[in-house]
């Protein structure tokens, strides 16, 4: 894998909404980065839109079809093979998992089982293509507290963060 | 308040609905029972649309004693082109938000993405502590202008 980008929901859902997620994905591909994501964020930005738009739709219908929409796209640009879904092999990384979970729990305050999917599955993507592919991975993120819990692993992942730029 | 309209007009649009307000305008802190039976529908029925008025604030509710009696809500509906316009295209997250979870919700939301900002939580920590999903929050702090770019 060349370039690999691990793109967190932040990101993905900020590009969405300024109406530019496609040509930043294009653009990303363009410079030889390759675009992944673990299963839990397809959820948070295809599964819970397409949720709360049934929710809201008598409600809201006019927000309801923009959320809609929002998670159409994102199908279109994973179909388009412009992000790729990655699964976090959760047998194998146990380890670097429950290691993550511990660290979170500790930061976050909260037992481990109330630690979010989406952190720990972010955090163990970039450690297991780290360890897969032993090349840098570029992470990009909104979210500045998931990258202080990522810093820990420093040590043993050379990864870089990659900001956007509108 | 664009969300209201369109809960408005959607309880409006059904004819047994907007006459279970008429009724209340008349005859106000009357109990489900004893308006079935004015206006002629099953209790069942009556309840559901008593629920879903309450839900879209054309009818309110308080509880006296051992029943639960219902008023009209005070509300003006005008309509015009602009208005169902204004309507449809005025609804954000925020407005949504806002209608949940009241000016105390907004309130908590700036002081707990305040914190996810400045990274002392994470964003799902955030969304966690307010009781909403990734979604709405991210989205939330892109409807406010509280993403950095």
């Amino acid at each position: 894998m060349h370039k690999p980008l691990v793109a967190d929901s932040s990101v993905l859902i900020a590009l969405d909404s300024r109406g530019s997620l496609e040509d930043r994905l294009v653009h990303w591909k363009d410079e030889g980065y390759e675009v992944v994501i673990p299963m839990a964020i397809t959820k948070e930005v295809i599964d819970e839109p397409e949720r709360i738009a049934e929710e809201i739709r008598e409600r809201s219908p006019f927000l309801a079809d923009k959320m809609k929409a929002s998670a159409a796209r994102i199908k279109s640009v994973i179909k388009q093979g412009l992000i790729q879904v990655e699964i976090v092999d959760y047998k194998k990384y146990s380890k670097v998992i429950d290691n993550v979970r511990k660290h979170l729990s500790t930061l976050e305050a909260k037992p481990e089982h109330m630690i979010k999917k989406g952190d720990t599955e972010l955090i163990a993507l970039i450690i297991q293509l780290y360890y897969e592919y032993k090349e840098k991975v570029f992470v990009t993120t909104f979210d500045k507290g998931l990258l202080k819990a990522l810093k820990p692993f420093s040590k043993e992942v050379d990864y870089q963060v990659l900001k956007v730029v509108e | 308040m664009a969300e209201k309209t369109v809960s408005i007009l959607k309880a409006l649009g059904n004819p047994n609905k907007a006459k279970i307000i008429a009724h209340l305008a008349k005859h106000r802190g009357e109990n489900a029972e004893s308006i079935g039976k004015h206006l002629g529908y099953p209790l069942p029925t009556i309840y559901k649309y008593l629920r879903e008025l309450e839900a879209a604030r054309a009818v309110e509710s308080e509880v006296k004693g051992n029943t639960k009696v219902y008023y009209a809500s005070d509300f003006k509906f005008e309509v015009s082109a602009e208005k169902l316009m204004e309507a449809f295209e005025e609804q954000t997250l925020e407005d949504t938000y806002k209608a949940k979870f009241g000016d105390e919700g907004i309130k908590r939301f700036r002081e707990v993405s305040k914190k996810a900002k400045a990274g002392k939580m994470t964003y799902r920590q955030a969304a966690s502590t307010l009781g909403v999903t990734y979604y709405e929050f991210a989205s939330l702090l892109q409807e406010t202008g509280a993403v950095d770019a």
